[in-house]
């Protein structure tokens, strides 16, 4: 019988972050839903984790419900005070998460804060209002934040290099939105897209923290990955795209005027944000020590130590043109 | 910018290009901020190489120069042009892409551009840039491995602790100035490959320096198995000596259309016997000691065959014809296996096609047995006037008893290179040859028709010359008198089949003229300037 089968997420973990100056347990569940229904963003693999589309609708919301059971199974509530929540597309989207389900999960997390990605044109007061209502125990003071990738406040380039399909005037319709429903808002940036130069990206990202800061109540920026099955790594693969080097990372980090949470995945590695193999550790292990404590001297004092392949990242940095690049692997 | 395009080497040109008062001779590294400011105000314009069409439609913005040139766009420049091939860095160790792009750009842009690929070259790898056509480089790359630490020398790149060893005592390396040696290190082979190319020596270069990456092997290989391509732009005559020194010689496009010609358009004179003859060091063979010995002996009784790596087959009547009195190569008598296989076929060829009574081996070593492989594939049966030692005596006496009352050959030099150079045959009756070889002219009533070019070995016809051959390599000009060269704004068709160096005759309302192609007949059906014919003699119609 498929309610009573039991399906696991597509990947669960405990954990901390640092949310609003505080750190906080937090539990991070991805779902596995019918998935995205944008679904063309440039870098973006998880698009590919989805549901067949032939499986019938019917059982379509006990898929999700079995695996919500699965988390409650394996998570003591007393663990965690934050939950994130993926689905690899949004979770608001009433296709992807059907409103019973939501409803379902909310009762599932109250009293907790959560943290839910979605698209823009799914942040809509209603569901928020009625999600907060069933989660809010009056503990915390924004029970809720629709996490956005917002990307970069950059139009020309969320549209040519990640193809995004939403403005950065969606977004801010978004943020009042959500702020009306009584919900926060977390803006995720991507470093270093497609088709910039390392300045280029490095620039976006300084300006789009300053511009999402006047918005969003939490940052978080990602240093791009080459995902797999996705144009990025088509083009990665004809030596068209190089990660952002760590020190760029750092570079962002040190200028910026808010705390940026930052998780640099597959630091270090050829297809993640690297350097140039000696120094990547220290830094990787750096940036997410400050993700998480917020000491900015210690991202002042990575961004200062010497290796061999800073000269290097500065060539990059003036010598780079969108006419040739990128000059290094 | 004003360019001159002076010396065409294959895809390889030089030349110069005036920026204000500067003329700067090409190809050659330069200061892009300063020639191509435009490029620096470039932003969010990244298209990768790789990008699909309706990617590249929605965002290649042109900058106000160079013009970009890309694998998915239509032609996007004109003649005089300066063009660019963003990001041709990154193709660098990608040889098959490298040259997919490369002829698919080549054959939709015009040829009298000028071409700059940005951030590619260094000294180890701009000899094979500048052989692949393109003339305009910057330090963007040779910059960056300075600030690797790497010292660059046209070997490749090495960690400053070599310095100490390789130190070559420029500016640069007697000051301590890495950054110096390596853009001086990128200058100088720049000047050697200017220097080659005015010698029409690129491509030994090209084969000499590649040979520490096998990306550059690989594009020089590719790019000589796009053959119809290649061939195109490879002149039929050149002045040097043509060093047949490596494996790749023998795919060289000069070659390859040697052994083509010789297949498909040469025509042989009437023989019964035909001898096939081993070659000699001097060139032409007729020159020297074993060739005037093997005349002697065979007292123009056979027609005469010369069995060579890498050219495969020269009939007697060719030996002038670029490339065979131009070409040397290293001799061991060790003939390798692709050798061999490519020569027999060669022979086999020729065999099948002219039937000779007698085919006479007089060979030795690997030569030999080339020849008998080919009899074999061909189903001739060959006959040996010696196994050993040619020249010797016993040989030489061998080779005259065996042709013991054959008639003499008609020995028609004249006919047997027209029928190769312009592809027709025709009725020399009645012209008579003077001069000592290899100064040859023909004449027909003290009238002159023809004579042997001594450097390129092919034929130069007079107005008269050209009475005689019917068709194919005119040029036809518009309604002028040309005073001097002529050029291309002044054509108003050509032959297709024209190749740089090739002879050929103007004509137009007003006007006919004998002269030379400075280019080839695509290059001056594509082109909107330059001299597209050397002329030799005017005549008013």
């Amino acid at each position: 019988m498929i309610s009573e089968m039991t399906e696991r997420p597509l990947a669960s973990w405990l954990g901390h972050d640092r949310l609003e100056g505080e750190v906080l347990s937090c539990l991070t569940i991805i779902f596995r839903t019918s998935g995205c229904s944008w679904n063309s963003c440039l870098m973006c693999s998880y698009r590919h984790e989805r549901y067949p589309v032939d499986k019938p609708h019917g059982s379509y919301s006990d898929h999700i419900l079995s695996q919500l059971r699965w988390v409650q199974e394996t998570y003591n509530p007393d663990l965690y005070r934050m939950v994130k929540i993926f689905t690899s597309g949004s979770f608001f989207d009433p296709t992807e998460v059907p409103l019973p389900v939501l409803q379902q999960i909310a009762k599932a997390f109250r009293g907790k804060v959560v943290i839910a990605e979605t698209r823009p044109e799914y942040v809509q007061v209603d569901p928020l209002q009625s999600f907060i209502h069933d989660i809010d125990t009056g503990t915390e003071k924004i029970p809720l934040y629709c996490a956005i990738g917002l990307e970069t406040t950059n139009d020309l380039i969320r549209e040519k290099c990640i193809r995004k399909g939403f403005t950065l005037n969606d977004f801010i319709a978004a943020c009042s939105r959500a702020k009306a429903g009584g919900a926060g808002v977390k803006a995720y940036l991507l470093h270093k897209p497609l088709f910039l130069t390392e300045r280029e990206a490095l620039e976006d990202m300084k300006s789009s923290i300053r511009t999402a800061a006047m918005h969003a109540d939490v940052i978080s920026m990602n240093p791009c990955t080459v995902q797999g099955r996705t144009e990025l790594e088509r083009y990665w693969k004809h030596r068209a795209y190089r990660p952002p080097y760590l020190w760029s990372v750092l570079s962002v980090l040190s200028d910026s005027p808010v705390h940026v949470t930052c998780d640099p995945v597959g630091g270090g590695r050829i297809r993640g944000p690297h350097n140039c193999g000696n120094c990547d550790k220290d830094i990787v292990a750096g940036i997410r020590d400050y993700s998480l404590n917020g000491d900015r001297d210690l991202i002042a004092a990575l961004l200062e130590t010497e290796c061999g392949c800073k000269e290097e990242w500065h060539h990059v940095l003036d010598h780079e043109m969108p006419h040739c690049m990128p000059l290094t692997r | 910018m004003k360019t001159d395009i002076r010396k065409r080497d294959g895809l390889a040109r030089s030349g110069t290009f005036t920026i204000g008062d500067n003329m700067i001779p090409f190809p050659a590294a330069i200061d892009t901020d300063r020639v191509f400011p435009a490029l620096a105000i470039q932003k969010y314009m990244n298209v990768p190489l790789a990008a699909p069409p309706d990617f590249v439609s929605r965002y290649l913005e042109q900058p106000k120069s160079p013009v970009i040139i890309h694998p998915a766009l239509g032609n996007s420049a004109k003649s005089g042009d300066c063009v660019m091939a963003a990001n041709w860095h990154t193709v660098m160790e990608n040889p098959r892409q490298y040259v997919e792009y490369l002829v698919g750009l080549k054959e939709k842009t015009p040829p009298d551009t000028l071409w700059y690929a940005p951030a590619s070259a260094l000294p180890g790898n701009v000899h094979i840039l500048c052989y692949s056509g393109f003339d305009l480089f910057d330090y963007t790359w040779i910059d960056l491995k300075t600030a690797q630490r790497k010292f660059c020398t046209t070997e490749g790149e090495f960690p400053t602790t070599a310095i100490d060893e390789m130190a070559c005592g420029c500016e640069g390396c007697r000051t301590g100035d890495l950054k110096l040696h390596n853009r001086l290190a990128l200058d100088r082979e720049l000047a050697t490959i200017r220097t080659f190319i005015a010698k029409g020596q690129l491509r030994e270069l090209v084969e000499s320096r590649c040979r520490l990456s096998a990306p550059h092997v690989a594009i020089l290989r590719d790019l000589d198995s796009r053959y119809a391509f290649a061939e195109r732009t490879a002149p039929v005559v050149r002045g040097g000596i043509l060093r047949a020194n490596s494996a790749e010689s023998m795919t060289r496009p000069e070659i390859r259309r040697f052994m083509e010609r010789v297949a498909v358009r040469y025509i042989p004179p009437k023989a019964d016997v035909a001898v096939l003859l081993p070659c000699s060091a001097r060139k032409p063979y007729s020159l020297s000691q074993s060739h005037r010995r093997f005349r002697q002996a065979i007292g123009g009784r056979a027609h005469e065959l010369i069995v060579t790596s890498p050219l495969g087959l020269v009939p007697r009547e060719l030996e002038t014809v670029y490339p065979a009195m131009h070409y040397d190569v290293p001799v061991t008598g060790y003939w390798d296996a692709e050798e061999c296989s490519v020569i027999s076929s060669v022979i086999a060829t020729y065999l099948r096609k002219h039937h000779y009574r007698h085919v006479i081996a007089h060979l030795e070593g690997g030569a030999l047995e080339v020849a008998e492989a080919a009899a074999d594939i061909a189903g001739t049966t060959l006959e040996y006037s010696c196994r050993e030692n040619p020249t010797g005596s016993d040989a030489l006496n061998k080779l005259d008893n065996a042709l013991a009352g054959e008639r003499k050959v008609r020995d028609d030099r004249l006919h047997g290179i027209l029928s190769f150079q312009f592809g027709v045959d025709i009725d020399t009756r009645g012209l008579s040859v003077r001069g000592t070889f290899p100064e040859l002219f023909w004449s027909r009533d003290r009238v002159p028709y023809f004579s042997l070019d001594t450097t390129g070995g092919i034929i130069r016809p007079t107005f008269d010359g050209w009475s005689l051959i019917p068709d194919g390599y005119r040029v036809e000009i518009d309604d002028f008198v040309p005073e001097g060269d002529i050029l291309v704004p002044g054509i108003v068709r050509t032959d297709p089949a024209i190749r740089e160096g090739d002879e050929v005759l103007v004509t137009g309302p007003r006007a006919v003229a004998t002269g030379r192609a400075a280019m080839s007949g695509d290059e001056m059906e594509r082109s909107n300037r330059g001299v597209a014919v050397r002329v030799r003699k005017v005549k008013k119609v």
